[in-house]
C-alpha cells in the first residue's frame, strides 16, 4: 500500500484577485532587522509557524528568498536544515522531530545560526571523551 | 517535583547534545506562542525544571480532549513533555483500575503535596452525584478531595472551563464547570471542543518550564492562546472588510475564499489560536477548509443557536452576553439546587433545535 503525504495533495484556492498582503509586512520587517544586523550587530529571529498566514503564503515567502549559497544539515533529536537564502544574513532553519515532522520553522537574521557553532557543553564533554580513550 | 533529576539531566543522560538541548527549547518556545526571543530564557529556565507530579481526573466528559491530546503525533516535544511530567494519574490511560488505580492518585498526592498539578476534564454533575462516578467516589468528592493539595488546576476542554456539552440546556445532570466549584485555588482554563493539542502541551509547557501560571484573561484563559479573536488573526478578514460574503457552501463566493460570516462563522466572538496554530500538525483549520468556526472555546457556545445561523448581535453586544453567560454558570455552582433548577426552565424556553431548515441559506431572503 502506497502512502500519500498530506503535501503531495495539490490544492488550489481559486483565487486571484486578492493578495493577502502579508509578504509585504514580512519583507519589510525582514529588511529592517537586516539593517540592524550590520549597524547594530542585532540577531533577530522570527517564528514561522505564529503567523496568520492565508494558505501559500507561506511558500509564497520561501519562494521569493530562494536558496544561497550554503545548507547545513544537523542530526540531534531529528533532522534540522539550515540554509541561507538568496540574501545574505537571511537564513531559514527548520526542525525536524525523529518522524520528520516539522517542529519548528524560524527565519534567522543573523551571520550564523547559534545552533551550528560547536556548544561549550558539548566540547566539555568531548574532553572527557577523549581522556577516557 | 519530587523527582530530583531536573529536565536537563535527563536529556543529557539520554545523550542529548547541548544543540539537541537547544533545538529542543526552541521547539518548545514556539509550542508556548512565546517570541524566539525567550528560547535562551527558556533554556535558562528548563535546566533547573523538576518533574512536576500530575494528576488527571475525567469528569462528565467524552474522551475527546485527551484524545485530541494523545492522538496528535506521538514522538514529538509534546511526546518529549509526557517523558518530563509524571502522569501519576490518569483513569483511561493507566494500567492499574479500581482500588490499585485510586491509591495511586492517593500516593501522588501525598508525596507532592501542595506542588503536584490537577488536570480536569469533563464537567461535574450536582443535580444527583451518581451520574458520574468513579471507584463509587462522587465527581465532586474526588474534586475536592483531590484538589485540596494541588498547586494549580487545569480545566482542559469547554466541559471542565465552562459547562460544555454536559451543562447545555436543559442541563440534565446539574452540571458545572471547575472553576464555579474550585475557589482557593488558580484555575487555568483551556477551552476548546477539543481544545488545540498544542495548546494543552503549551500549558504544561509554560508550568513545567516558569513553575508559574500563565497570565489570564478574564474567562481564565491563557492570553498567549487565546487574546486573539479568530476573526482577528482569520486569514479571510480581507473579504468580510470589504463585504465580500460566501452565501452557500458551492457558489462563487464559497470557491474564492471570502468570508463566511453569513453561513454562520462564530470567528468574531471566539477567542482561540485555529487561525495561527491550526490543527492536524498545521495543516489546515476550520475556516481554512472552507466552514465556519463554531465557537467552541466560549462558555455556553452549545446554546448560542444554530452553528449555520449569521451572527446578528454586534460583536461588543455579545461579549456582555457572553459575560453574562459566565456570571450565571458561576451562580449555578454557589447555589446549585435552587439557581439550578430556574435556570433550567429559562433554558428550556430559549432552546432552539436545528432544523434542515437552517442549512438553506435563502431561507431569510424569501
Ligand atoms: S470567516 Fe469568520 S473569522 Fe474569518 S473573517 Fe469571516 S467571520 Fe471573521
Ligand atoms: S475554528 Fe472555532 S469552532 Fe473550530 S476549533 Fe477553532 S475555535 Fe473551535
Amino acid at each position: 500500500m502506497s502512502s500519500q503525504a498530506l503535501a503531495d495533495i495539490k490544492v488550489q484556492v481559486e483565487s486571484n484577485e486578492y493578495e493577502s498582503g502579508n509578504l509585504d509586512s514580512i519583507l519589510s520587517e525582514i529588511a529592517f532587522h537586516l539593517e540592524q544586523l550590520l549597524e547594530q550587530k542585532k540577531t533577530h529571529s522570527i517564528d514561522l509557524r505564529a503567523m496568520p498566514w492565508s494558505p501559500g503564503d507561506e511558500d509564497k515567502l520561501e519562494a521569493y528568498l530562494g536558496q544561497g549559497e550554503i545548507q547545513i544539515e544537523l542530526n540531534a533529536l531529528g533532522k534540522s536544515l539550515f540554509y541561507e537564502t538568496q540574501y545574505s544574513g537571511i537564513w531559514i532553519v527548520t526542525h525536524y522531530n525523529q518522524e520528520d515532522e516539522i517542529i519548528g520553522k524560524l527565519i534567522e537574521i543573523t551571520y550564523m545560526p547559534e545552533m551550528v557553532f560547536s556548544q561549550k557543553d558539548d566540547v566539555k564533554d568531548s574532553i572527557e571523551r577523549l581522556k577516557q580513550y | 517535583m519530587m523527582n530530583k533529576k531536573t529536565l536537563f539531566e535527563s536529556l543529557q543522560q539520554q545523550g542529548v547534545t547541548r544543540r539537541g538541548f537547544m533545538k529542543y527549547c526552541t521547539a518548545l518556545t514556539s509550542l508556548m506562542a512565546l517570541p524566539p526571543s525567550m528560547i535562551p530564557i527558556v533554556a535558562n529556565a528548563l535546566e533547573s525544571a523538576k518533574r512536576p507530579s500530575v494528576i488527571w481526573l475525567s469528569f462528565q466528559e467524552c474522551t475527546g480532549c485527551a484524545e485530541s491530546l494523545l492522538r496528535s503525533h506521538s514522538p514529538t516535544v509534546e511526546g518529549l513533555i509526557f517523558d518530563h511530567i509524571s502522569l501519576d494519574y490518569q483513569h483511561t490511560l493507566q494500567a492499574a483500575a479500581g482500588d490499585a488505580a485510586e491509591h495511586a492518585r492517593e500516593q501522588a498526592m501525598k508525596e507532592h503535596y501542595g506542588k503536584y498539578l490537577v488536570v480536569v476534564d469533563g464537567s461535574i454533575p450536582l443535580a444527583d452525584p451518581g451520574y458520574s462516578t468513579i471507584a463509587g467516589i462522587s465527581n465532586l468528592d474526588m474534586l475536592n478531595e483531590t484538589v485540596a493539595g494541588a498547586a494549580a488546576v487545569i480545566a482542559v476542554g469547554t466541559c471542565s472551563a465552562y459547562g460544555g456539552l454536559p451543562m447545555a440546556d436543559p442541563n440534565p445532570t446539574g452540571a458545572v464547570s471547575v472553576s464555579s466549584l474550585v475557589k482557593d485555588k488558580p484555575v487555568i482554563n483551556v477551552p476548546g471542543c477539543p481544545p488545540i493539542p498544542t495548546v494543552i502541551t503549551g500549558v504544561l509547557a509554560h508550568y513545567l518550564t516558569f513553575g508559574s501560571i500563565p497570565e489570564l484573561d478574564d474567562l481564565g484563559r491563557p492570553k498567549v492562546f487565546y487574546g486573539q479573536s479568530i476573526h482577528d488573526r482569520c486569514y479571510r478578514r480581507p473579504f468580510y472588510d470589504k463585504g465580500l460574503f460566501a452565501e452557500t457552501f458551492d457558489d462563487e463566493g464559497a470557491k474564492k475564499g471570502w468570508c463566511l460570516y453569513r453561513l454562520g462563522c462564530k470567528g468574531p466572538m471566539t477567542y482561540n489560536a485555529c487561525a495561527t496554530l491550526k490543527w492536524n500538525q498545521q495543516t489546515s483549520w476550520p475556516v481554512e477548509s472552507g466552514h465556519g468556526c463554531l465557537g467552541c472555546s466560549e462558555p455556553n457556545f452549545w446554546d448560542a443557536g444554530s452553528f449555520y445561523k449569521a451572527l446578528s448581535i454586534p460583536d461588543g453586544d455579545y461579549a456582555k452576553a457572553a459575560g453574562y453567560a459566565v456570571a450565571t454558570g458561576v451562580a449555578l455552582g454557589a447555589a446549585a439546587g435552587f439557581a439550578n433548577q430556574k435556570t433550567k426552565s429559562s433554558a428550556v424556553s430559549q432552546h432552539t433545535k436545528v432544523t434542515v431548515d437552517d442549512f438553506d441559506m435563502n431561507k431569510d431572503k424569501k
